[in-house]
């Protein structure tokens, strides 16, 4: 896809050069024009006392704004930081939504460049690792089917647990791609991506090179 | 209006109340107007509002250029944009507290002189030192900051803080002949914190020398009466944070967007020749460049006095 040009009066060495999807890069500047980005940081890196959304818990179990929607639009007025989080109940459903989507993206994206540079990516516990799988990649995976003959090269294994290559496609908007299997096995693995820890990656490292 | 020594001199034959304080903003010998004193008040900016910009040292030249690009002669100075960083990979928050703490009580010959040079050369008074004072200070600390700030040629230290922090601030500005400014966010919910009317009362009782910088923006979103404060207490005040927002704990906007009455603000000052600086900071986003954004809210405050 070609790389559309920035428009006059857009901060291209802020905002970043436009992205190939139009609708993250909507949901970018609309995260920027409601001033998210002043305190989240436009990458999720937080500024002052805001809340780190990189790492917050919430936006980890969050799905298509379930749990930031809510949140959004009442502010947290009950707060003993200086500044309480705002209140958004003016927004637009679809400007909401736009806010989660580059929430959660800027978070995958972030995640995963923290997670693929960790190191001792060897250093893991299979038995831990054997626990995770059994809880959350056991219902769509085998070690005795799929997995079996899987590689044992821990940074290969590390780029697949965090970034399945076979569902790395980009999305699309046909009928028969909106709810097929591929997409939903996409999501679902963005959703773990958002809510690994180091150990989880390196435990289940462990266990998949055992088997 | 430019404020010309012809015109400082009617005004001080005419005897208008404040003017000392609007001469000693000026701080100009020459008697030389600030390039940000537009029609009968003294615009400033607070640097928050370049969000693209990270407050550190390094980044205090293009500071300084960005300032003079939006035509600002005042500035609010944090002291990130002025003290090392000593947090880092390997350093606890501990030893990176007490580090910072030994610079200032000793910072190398000339540190402050030096900054101070930086904006005079372009123009620039700083009109505050922005320090987040809290109960991790020193005396020997509070002291220290004080003095950098009257050397970096400020007129006083404002902060983020509560209340108690306020109470154990106030013998220390009139020690160096200056004032402490009591800044104002909208936590409600916080018995320490200046929010309301009342707490930013209760603090300016501890001293005579604490002023009150109003958050405009803060205010209008904890449903203060910015003019009914103004009012009030004008004579207490030394600045205005001036932005927009919506009220009941909304969120921030563009200037005219919100609920904050800043064009009424800003003509109260100027029609009661108030010695209250009016510091631009906003927090709403924009796609747009920060200065020309800047340049946008600045425009908006000079037709709301034009």
């Amino acid at each position: 896809m070609a790389q559309p040009s920035a428009r006059e009066g857009y901060d291209i060495a802020y905002i970043g050069p436009p992205m190939a999807d139009p609708v993250l890069q909507h949901s970018k500047e609309t995260y920027v024009l409601f001033g998210c980005s002043y305190c989240h940081g436009l990458y999720l890196v937080a500024r002052g006392e805001a809340t780190d959304l990189m790492h917050s818990r919430l936006v980890g179990r969050d799905e298509n704004g379930k749990l930031i929607g809510p949140l959004l639009r009442a502010g947290i007025p009950q707060t003993a930081k200086l500044s309480p989080m705002p209140q958004f109940s003016d927004l637009s459903d679809q400007q909401i939504a736009d806010l989660v989507r580059w929430i959660h993206y800027a978070r995958q994206q972030g995640r995963y460049k923290e997670l693929i540079e960790v190191k001792d990516a060897d250093a893991g516990d299979a038995a831990m690792g054997k626990a995770y799988f059994d809880r959350s990649c056991a219902s769509c995976h085998s070690t005795k089917g799929e997995f079996a003959n899987i590689t044992k090269d821990s940074n290969v294994l590390r780029a697949q647990i965090l970034r399945p290559q076979s569902l790395n496609v980009p999305p699309s908007w046909r009928l028969d791609r909106l709810n097929d299997t591929k997409t939903a096995a996409r999501q679902r693995h963005l959703a773990l991506l958002e809510n690994y820890s180091a150990e989880d990656v390196a435990n289940l490292i462990a266990y998949l090179r055992m088997k | 209006m430019i404020l010309t020594r012809r015109r400082l001199g009617r005004l001080a034959l005419a005897g208008i109340p404040g003017l000392a304080g609007v001469s000693s903003l000026i701080g100009q010998p020459t008697g030389k107007p600030n390039r940000s004193y537009v029609n009968g008040v003294q615009f400033g900016l607070q640097p928050f509002c370049y969000h693209d910009l990270a407050m550190t040292p390094e980044n205090r030249p293009t500071l300084v250029k960005r300032l003079v690009q939006n035509e600002m002669g005042m500035v609010e100075l944090h002291a990130t944009w002025v003290e090392p960083r000593f947090t880092g990979s390997g350093v606890s928050p501990q030893a990176a507290r007490e580090k910072l703490r030994k610079w200032r009580l000793n910072p190398p010959a000339d540190h402050y002189a030096n900054i101070k040079k930086e904006f005079d050369d372009a123009g620039i008074t700083i009109f505050t030192y922005y320090v987040n004072f809290d109960d991790s200070d020193t005396d020997a600390e509070i002291d220290a900051i004080f003095e950098a700030a009257k050397i970096l040629g400020a007129k006083g230290c404002v902060g983020s803080f509560g209340l108690e922090v306020a109470h154990r601030l106030a013998p220390f500005p009139g020690k160096h002949g200056m004032f402490a400014s009591l800044h104002n966010h909208d936590n409600l919910s916080d018995p320490d914190a200046f929010s309301t009317e009342a707490s930013i009362e209760k603090g300016l009782a501890y001293s005579t020398d604490f002023k009150a910088t109003l958050d405009v923006r803060h205010f209008t979103a904890g449903n203060g009466d910015c003019l009914g404060f103004l009012e009030r207490h004008h004579a207490r005040m030394s600045s205005v944070h001036v932005g927009d927002r919506r009220k009941n704990n909304g969120r921030s906007t563009p200037f005219g967007e919100g609920d904050a009455p800043i064009i009424e603000i800003l003509r109260m000052i100027r029609d009661n020749q108030w010695p209250i600086v009016a510091l631009l900071e906003f927090e709403h986003g924009t796609l747009r460049p920060e200065v020309d954004e800047v340049r946008l809210m600045f425009d908006y405050c000079k037709r709301a006095i034009a």
